[in-house]
């Protein structure tokens, strides 16, 4: 393509644009708000895809006891996990301590609830921590069938476990978003096609002329497809900055995630941000194809 | 050379040409003449390659129109200057915009664009208008413009369907000057009218239509 064409299409494209300027403002607001769900979706996944995978590398048991469970019967319980191998923390929460944790998690306004309480309802418990080298040596299963079969022992949780409930919830959500996703590109090729529809029509009579004067179809239709990449460029930057923004803003705060403090966020890396803003282009483009092959008839 | 060979056009029952012969020299001046309704503009848009007949076929030097490719076509319309009775200029592009914009699509440089817009303006007269748009100009100046975009290509062909059809006497000899001045330079010009005045004043070759039919030519 000779370089005149180019700065030709170029300022078609431009000047295209600044003379429809309130129907491309409108598609691009509604382009980049679709665009930044889906980047919201993505954020999310790349965070909670992160904090799963750092707490998959340790194992953590909780050990809930019975409330009449006598001294000997506890002192069983301590020697029990005390003796079990590998690199461990161990932690007596009492009745009393577990229900102060509750209280500082539900905060001061909400815990003067828990004071109406006739009696202490939680249990005491052994929380055990075993860090990251030992996970290949664990056997979660048969940990919480041994302690089971203790006297006094009431209840065990298995970080496994609820990391595998949470797991099966990410991935219904990631399958929802992916709909969701798809359903928002089509919003916003419909979006896009209806753009260059109606600028397509502003410029009737223009392409009228031009096919007189002989311009090929590909002349007068470089530009209207150079607008919809010009729109989706805008868009994925715009997209880009918006979550950036929402980054810095909510990165500074304190963030909890099943009752977990400070989970550390991430912004997306550059290749999931190279995705998005391809994706905004490409749709872009795909939206202004789909408006001159299908209502443009020269 | 412009030919044509039993050429047939209908518009529903409406039967616009019928069996239409005709020959037209390079460099020749023909006024296609006849009543409203007898085919002039659909022959000339025939010519221009914008519509295709039911039957027969145009041949331009030696090119059948009939059978042409689009992107083929599209070429040869840079080759052919066509004035409309209504200009269709773009009312939000200037004087020079409207000019220009028929060497745009050649892809030729800025500054040839531009000489060449310039020269072409000044030849219709129209040189201190250049920046003003086409709905501040009067009628006759609106047309000056259409030309000047049909010829700035330098066509070899240049088909006006009723340029002086809107424009008064003194604007028509004005406009039919400018005609006789782009054919003595070569080009072919082919001028459909209704104007008994027109054809009076101007003694060249007049083809007249009725009913889709040629039922004259003074070339014959």
């Amino acid at each position: 393509m000779r370089i005149r064409f180019r700065t030709y299409f170029l300022k078609q494209a431009l000047r295209n644009i600044r003379e429809n300027l309130t129907v491309h403002a409108l598609g691009l607001g509604t382009m980049t708000s679709s665009l930044l769900i889906f980047g919201i979706f993505m954020l999310l996944f790349i965070n909670v895809a992160g904090w799963i995978h750092g707490w998959g590398n340790s194992v953590s048991f909780s050990v809930y006891l019975k409330d009449d469970i006598s001294p000997y019967r506890r002192d069983k319980v301590d020697s029990f996990l005390r003796q079990l191998r590998g690199e461990k923390t161990l932690r007596y929460i009492s009745k009393e301590d577990a229900m102060a944790d509750l209280k500082k998690t539900l905060g001061r306004h909400d815990a003067g609830l828990l004071d109406r309480l006739s009696s202490n309802p939680l249990p005491a418990s052994y929380e055990v921590f075993f860090d990251r080298a030992q996970k290949q040596d664990l056997d979660p299963e048969a940990l919480t069938s041994a302690l089971a079969k203790l006297a006094g022992v009431a209840d065990i949780q298995s970080s496994e476990e609820w990391l595998n409930d949470i797991k099966v919830i990410i991935d219904t959500v990631k399958l929802v978003s992916f709909f969701v996703g798809g359903l928002l590109c089509l919003c916003v090729i419909f979006i896009m096609t209806n753009t260059i529809k109606l600028t397509i029509f502003y410029r009737k009579a223009e392409i009228e002329i031009l096919k007189l004067v002989g311009a090929t179809d590909w002349f007068i239709k470089v530009p209207f497809l150079l607008e919809g990449i010009i729109q989706g460029f805008l868009s994925g930057v715009l997209t880009l900055l918006m979550l950036g923004g929402g980054y810095l803003f909510f990165a500074t705060k304190e963030i909890q995630f099943f009752g977990m403090n400070s989970l550390n966020l991430v912004f997306l890396p550059l290749g999931h941000m190279a995705l998005l803003f391809s994706i905004s282009v490409a749709l872009g483009m795909i939206g202004s194809l789909m408006a001159l092959g299908r209502f443009f008839k020269v | 050379m412009i030919q044509l060979f039993h050429l047939f056009k209908k518009y529903g029952p409406h039967i616009a040409l019928d069996d239409v012969n005709l020959r037209i020299t390079k460099g020749e001046f023909v006024f296609v003449t006849g009543p409203s309704g007898a085919g002039k503009t659909t022959l000339l848009r025939l010519i221009f390659g914008a519509e295709k007949p039911e039957r027969g076929y145009i041949l331009i030097n030696s090119i059948n129109l009939t059978r042409i490719s689009r992107s083929k076509m599209d070429l040869l319309h840079r080759k052919i200057g066509f004035v409309f009775q209504d200009f269709k200029l773009l009312p939000r592009r200037t004087v020079f915009e409207n000019v220009a914009i028929a060497l745009e699509v050649t892809g030729e440089p800025t500054r040839w664009i531009r000489e060449r817009t310039r020269r072409t303006l000044e030849l219709v007269g129209l040189e201190d208008k250049e920046k003003v748009y086409p709905l501040s100009l009067s009628g006759g100046e609106q047309q000056r413009v259409a030309i000047a975009r049909a010829i700035v290509k330098g066509p070899m062909i240049l088909l006006a369907d009723e340029p002086t059809g809107n424009l008064d006497p003194d604007l028509t000899r004005e406009i039919m000057a400018l005609f006789r001045s782009i054919h003595q330079k070569g080009t072919t010009v082919v001028i459909a009218t209704h104007s008994r005045d027109l054809l009076e004043d101007i003694p060249y070759r007049t083809i007249l239509l009725q009913r889709g039919k040629l039922s004259g030519d003074t070339c014959a």
